[in-house]
């Protein structure tokens, strides 16, 4: 049994990167490359939107996924000629995917049988001696009608397979794998048996773990991992874009099935939530904020007062904050209370030095961590809020408004697109407090750049939430239409429109790596840059950064107070004075 | 106590174990607990545990046959599959356990396994380890274990 599991995964890893290798090759680096290279220097914002929606995915209900199981089973039934339970295990065993079946079936039926467990005729001959015969689990002796087989012609008395079949599926999901017990025998027992002899509950459960299976053991499908939610999505692999909306109205990143988080790839996410939820930021606070009882060593803070320290019982050891040594020592002698001067002396020494810098250190790093992280959260909490408030939108205050202002409920949309702008663009603003904080420190220009990019878009996101909650909120109060809705209309569309083609191209110069900064950034480095705090720098952000001929922001990397520049009214978007026409928002100068 | 409602099984299986033991193995169930067993394995020959005796329990578990039996050897022995504590490394115990399989089985397995120790499977890392760096010397410690432990005083 050894050498047949060993050949299923080697089948599967072999296979597997057939399947991937060509595709994903040319996703990853040959299509974005094509991509930028078609949208460059166009007037392309439709192209885009449109790129961008084209869905690469399909959500599945539970009832969808029952349909292409079922659809799949019928297939592989009709075209090899076997039983629809035949090709369930067959399919199961070859992780759902029907070219494979195809495949090893055609170059090898027999083996394939071999390995499955597929007989085709009984490998015992059933005794049919005048002697009752005897179930080989329990010892008892039965009637030939009480006795059951598998393909095998291995019989065992039915409350034996039923306690077989029981244990096995509540061992997991390795049920649906499920032998004959004979131990030199690998003949499958599939789903007609389990409904023969088991339970109804195990029946239930093993159907249950037969659809989990289509979609957990599939290449192309995974559950979606909000909390609830029962769809699964069908993924078309090797798709430019790992975003996933799903039904249930959360979106997460196909590759690592976190929250969505373009522009910040999965690497850094990993690295962030890891760091966010790691035990190493209490540690380091710790470290920074403390120091150990020099005799009992429980951590200490000092959040006040003099010195003279003193160890909460049961140690109650005295000692000196600065020296660490015992405050029987200290005294008038050591230079007063206050100042210790056995501490002086060896800081002079360098003794000291050591544990004081990473002391420092460590403060330094967190201070910087801390003000990203509370960025990050602050977004993720407002987010939150928008989410709610649009919900609440949708349902009171549009109907609410529609009557006030004597609107179509169709007329209202632009609300509701520009609330869902404003939920997406706090999560890549979010996400871009994650980028920042992995943005190496010494990449300077980058990093003005980057902090550029994203104080623009933190502030024109302001004023669209601002619009957004505060100028509409005098509509809703109104006594009765109001003159100026109009007006108030085109605003907000104005500026969710802008916004949102904004924040499209923030996240397009991230995940490119700031690459505009490589031909550009040489002028702005010898203006000062805005350091926060020490602490270690992260590996640079590298792989796509290599086409520099695309720009989403013409001239904001040679510095803003240039005379060549004027700054649009509608978005403050500082286009060449060459444009006659804003290359944000499109409206004219 | 635990023998009441003894499934047949175990009764035909305990019967057989004493009226027709295998070569080089004995297995008699405790006399207040009819699921425990006391056994006995002999070092099989060609092997570095050859004239050893070694003593094992064995415990039916009320799910048996479903669940596999626990086995833990009470002699010192040193192999590369057997930890310290006698719990050993051998598939059958573990997910290849079927309920077709027996006591009788599980012994010979067991017995098999002294003949062929498995080191690129191991239980006991630093055993496994000598066995792979030098088998002789290894085997060596086995004999001497076997001797110091297992000579059945």
């Amino acid at each position: 049994m050894d050498s047949e599991d060993d050949m299923h995964d080697a089948n599967d890893v072999e296979s597997l990167d057939d399947f991937y290798s060509g595709e994903t090759a040319l996703a990853s680096d040959e299509d974005d490359g094509d991509y930028e290279f078609i949208d460059n220097d166009s007037d392309d914002s439709e192209d885009r939107t449109s790129h961008r929606q084209q869905q690469n995915y399909i959500i599945l209900s539970e009832e969808d996924i029952c349909v292409r199981q079922e659809e799949d089973i019928t297939g592989i039934s009709t075209v090899l000629f076997i039983s629809r339970v035949a090709a369930s295990i067959l399919l199961r065993h070859y992780n759902w995917d029907v070219s494979k079946v195809h495949d090893a079936w055609f170059v090898d039926e027999e083996g394939v049988r071999k390995t499955v467990g597929l007989l085709e005729k009984p490998v015992v001959e059933f005794n049919l001696s005048p002697k009752e015969p005897t179930c080989g689990i329990c010892f008892e002796t039965y009637p030939c009608e009480r006795m059951n087989a598998a393909a095998c012609g291995h019989h065992f008395c039915c409350a034996c397979w039923t306690g077989y079949i029981s244990t096995s599926i509540n061992d997991g999901p390795g049920c649906l794998m499920l032998r004959c017990p004979d131990p030199s025998c690998g003949a499958a027992v599939g789903q007609d048996m389990i409904n023969m002899l088991a339970s109804e509950d195990d029946r239930d459960k093993y159907s249950r773990y037969l659809l989990r299976s289509y979609v957990e053991d599939n290449k192309k499908t995974k559950w979606c991992p909000a909390p609830g939610c029962e769809y699964a999505v069908d993924f078309v692999v090797g798709s430019a874009s790992y975003d996933v909306s799903c039904n249930c109205s959360y979106n997460f990143c196909w590759n690592c099935t976190e929250e969505a988080h373009r522009p910040v790839d999965c690497e850094t996410v990993a690295k962030w939530i890891l760091k966010n939820s790691a035990e190493s930021e209490n540690m380091n606070w710790i470290l920074a904020n403390s120091k150990p009882c020099p005799k009992c060593k429980r951590p200490i803070e000092k959040n006040q007062g003099c010195m003279h320290i003193t160890c909460t019982p049961p140690c109650k050891f005295e000692f000196c904050w600065l020296c660490l040594g015992s405050w029987s020592d200290h005294g008038e002698r050591t230079g007063g209370f206050y100042a210790c001067n056995r501490y002086e002396t060896a800081k002079q020494e360098g003794v000291y030095d050591e544990t004081e810098k990473r002391r420092e250190m460590a403060k330094n790093s967190l201070e910087r961590y801390t003000h990203y992280y509370e960025r990050w959260a602050t977004n993720q909490s407002s987010r939150a809020k928008a989410l709610s408030d649009l919900q609440q939108m949708q349902a009171v205050q549009l109907e609410k408004l529609s009557d006030k202002q004597c609107q179509p409920g169709s007329q209202l949309k632009f609300i509701t697109e520009a609330w869902l702008q404003i939920v997406e663009c706090r999560r890549v603003l979010k996400w871009t407090y994650a980028y920042g904080y992995y943005l190496p420190e010494q990449e300077h220009a980058k990093r003005q750049f980057f902090e550029y990019l994203q104080g623009e878009a933190e502030s024109g996101l302001e004023r669209l939430h601002q619009c957004a909650e505060k100028e509409l909120h005098v509509y809703l109060e109104a006594v009765g239409p109001s003159k100026d809705f109009n007006e108030f209309r085109t605003k907000l569309a104005g500026l969710t429109s802008v916004t949102r083609n904004y924040f499209e191209n923030l996240v397009r110069a991230l995940e490119n790596g700031l690459s505009d900064v490589d031909t550009h950034g040489a002028c702005s480095r010898t203006s000062s840059s805005k350091n926060l705090g020490g602490g270690g720098g992260s590996k640079s952000r590298g792989g796509r950064g290599k086409i520099t001929s695309q720009r989403p922001f013409p001239s904001q990397t040679k510095g803003l107070d240039d005379t060549n520049h004027w700054s649009c009214q509608h978005c403050t978007f500082a286009n060449l004075n060459s444009a006659t026409t804003c290359h944000m928002c499109h409206n004219r100068r | 106590m635990a023998n009441t409602n003894l499934p047949r099984r175990i009764i035909k299986e305990t019967q057989r174990l004493l009226s027709d033991p295998a070569p080089g193995i004995s297995a008699s169930p405790s006399e207040d607990n009819m699921r425990y067993f006391n056994v006995m394995i002999l070092g099989p020959t060609q092997s570095p545990y050859e004239g050893g005796v070694f003593k094992l329990e064995l415990f039916l578990p009320e799910e048996y046959p479903m669940a596999a039996p626990k086995v833990r050897f009470l002699t010192k022995i040193y192999h590369p599959n057997i930890d310290k504590l006698g719990r050993i490394c051998l598939d059958i115990l573990k997910d290849k356990w079927s309920p077709a399989l027996q006591i009788r089985t599980v012994l010979l397995s067991i017995q098999a396994l002294l003949s062929a120790p498995n080191p690129d499977d191991p239980l006991s890392d630093n055993i496994a380890k000598h066995w792979k760096a030098n088998e002789a010397e290894a085997v060596e410690t086995a004999k001497e274990w076997t001797r110091l432990y297992a000579s059945g005083t």
